[in-house]
């Protein structure tokens, strides 16, 4: 077994719910590894699973058959060794946003929690909002807070559900910058759930494609250039054609538009 | 002079506010100018109708001769009791029942029926069973302070959203913990509602257990001693007293619940 933090290995994975007595299957026979310090998306269309599994890594759905592993052991619930960003920020409107990030924060003192908050509040760029509450922040700030929440705790891996899915677009494009800036000083694996195609290839070591009814893995493209990524370059490009073909959205001569 | 946007923004609400002031005080005036000339023509009996001034100088003599203070003490005191045990029970009832679908089963359908009940209609057995100094009229009140703030516990945490359980559980939030952190915080707009319902409900119910229970200190026995002697003033001082002391207690308990509410814009949570 590997001594690396950050693991996940699906094996074989298949989950079915119950919809009026019918058995619904929802992933069939899943398998693939996430390697610790990888950016890697998940994408594919409404309904093909891919929140369900990342629900499976969080530890929130249980009752599947086959295998979910982290770190070589079997997921039994949630971790505080994973970390999740939701869609909707769901930040505590009760909390003020330095109360929000220390949420997970129980175990340690005072101090120490302090020292914690201030320094993720600072990897987010938020300093200086310790006191507002959620009511008073934008939407990308908001996004910016529950980031900072999940990584306090410290985790090997960061599980990211739709992270920017509410953002506007360019406030959005910011915030790819920023994950991949917070991604390269963490050094811990994530795994992004997104419907954005140029958000994948911009961010992603590996993009995996799941497709519906039932959700099976359809390809996993590697994506080896440099960052940070031009979104107009030819590279970037063609990987892109090269995915949306995989949707049957191809068009025949992707260069065309990039010479 | 040249006002910033901002700066304008805030003398407008200045302005509205002292509008707004002079608004809420426009129709009692009305109403005293109203009252004052009826009773100044004398087509109305004295005795039925007695002018502002005479019970103006009811007020004075209640105060000075008849211990007026006391009544409103003894009567304060009953509903601040009453409604601590009604609310803090209330409470206890529906966190249970919110939390536990068994304790739900269990109580909620008894609940309901006996709410049906309209408090008034226990005053003769409470006082039967419980003929002990104050303890009849606490019962009443804490009774009627009990259903509103069982309901909306109930309800707040009824609807805590699943959203915040998930994340809840995520960092290993259980037990007591969930309760307190997650599940008391989120119902808490709630059950701020529940303790207003029952400080208004309790304030009224306390009336009426002193019209029917013997009691020889509180405003509803001052009201009584008025309608047994035809003497409208002191009715009028005792309905005037109780209206200005439950808006008071209105104002302090909404206050207090903007406070606990802190920051939090309840209308912007989704």
């Amino acid at each position: 077994m590997s001594t690396l933090k950050g693991v996940i290995e699906i094996r074989n994975l298949s989950k079915s719910f119950v919809v009026d007595n019918d058995e619904l299957k929802i992933l069939n026979n899943i398998n693939v590894t996430f390697s610790s310090g990888e950016f890697i998306s998940i994408i594919g269309s409404s309904g093909c699973g891919k929140t369900t599994l990342l629900r499976i890594m969080l530890g929130l759905e249980s009752d599947y058959e086959g295998q979910a592993l982290v770190d070589g052991e079997p997921i039994e619930g949630p971790g505080l060794n994973r970390g999740i960003v939701f869609q909707d920020h769901r930040l505590l409107p009760w909390l003020t946003v330095k109360e929000n990030i220390a949420f997970g924060l129980d175990k340690l003192g005072r101090k120490e929690k302090e020292l914690v908050v201030a320094e993720h509040l600072k990897l987010v760029g938020l300093n200086g909002f310790e006191r507002a509450y959620p009511s008073q922040l934008s939407g990308g700030m908001a996004q910016r807070v529950a980031i900072a929440r999940a990584l306090a705790n410290r985790p090997e891996i960061l599980l990211l559900d739709e992270p920017l899915g509410a953002l506007d677009a360019l406030t959005r494009m910011h915030m790819q910058k920023e994950l991949e800036r917070i991604w390269q000083l963490e050094k811990i694996t994530m795994i992004m759930v997104t419907h954005d195609v140029d958000e994948a290839i911009y961010l992603s070591d590996k993009v995996v494609i799941m497709s519906s009814r039932p959700g099976v893995i359809k390809k996993i493209i590697d994506i080896p250039f440099a960052r940070p990524r031009d979104r107009a370059s030819s590279e970037f490009i063609h990987i892109k054609a090269q995915i949306l073909k995989e949707f049957h959205l191809g068009t025949e001569y992707p260069f065309a538009y990039a010479i | 002079m040249y006002l910033l946007k901002e700066e304008r923004v805030k003398s407008m609400n200045i302005r509205n506010q002292i509008k707004l002031r002079i608004g809420s005080l426009a129709l009692p005036l009305v109403l005293f100018i109203v009252w004052q000339f009826i009773a100044s023509q004398g087509y109305i009996l004295a005795m039925i109708l007695p002018s502002p001034a005479t019970v103006f100088n009811t007020l004075i003599t209640n105060i000075t001769q008849h211990d007026l203070l006391l009544h409103v003490a003894a009567s304060l005191k009953r509903v601040i009791v009453g409604f601590l045990v009604g609310t803090v029970s209330g409470f206890a009832l529906g966190l249970f029942m919110g939390l536990s679908r068994t304790a739900e089963k269990i109580f909620a359908p008894t609940f309901h029926v006996i709410r049906q009940v309209p408090v008034i209609g226990w005053i003769p057995l409470i006082v039967m069973w419980f003929a002990i100094a104050e303890v009849p009229q606490i019962i009443i009140i804490s009774l009627a302070a009990f259903y509103p703030m069982t309901l909306n516990t109930f309800a707040g945490v009824r609807n805590v959203r699943k959203e915040y359980l998930e994340l809840a559980s995520v960092n290993g939030y259980k037990g007591i913990k969930l309760i307190r952190k997650i599940i008391v915080p989120s119902a808490l707009p709630s059950i701020i509602t529940g303790a207003t319902l029952s400080l208004g409900m309790s304030w009224g119910i306390m009336m009426a257990a002193e019209f029917f229970i013997d009691t020889s200190y509180g405003i509803g026995t001052r009201i009584q001693a008025g309608r047994s002697s035809f003497n409208m003033a002191l009715v009028l001082v005792g309905i005037f007293t109780i209206g200005l002391i439950g808006y008071v207690l209105t104002v302090i308990i909404e206050t207090l619940g903007r406070v606990v509410n802190q920051g939090r814009d309840v209308n912007k949570e989704i």
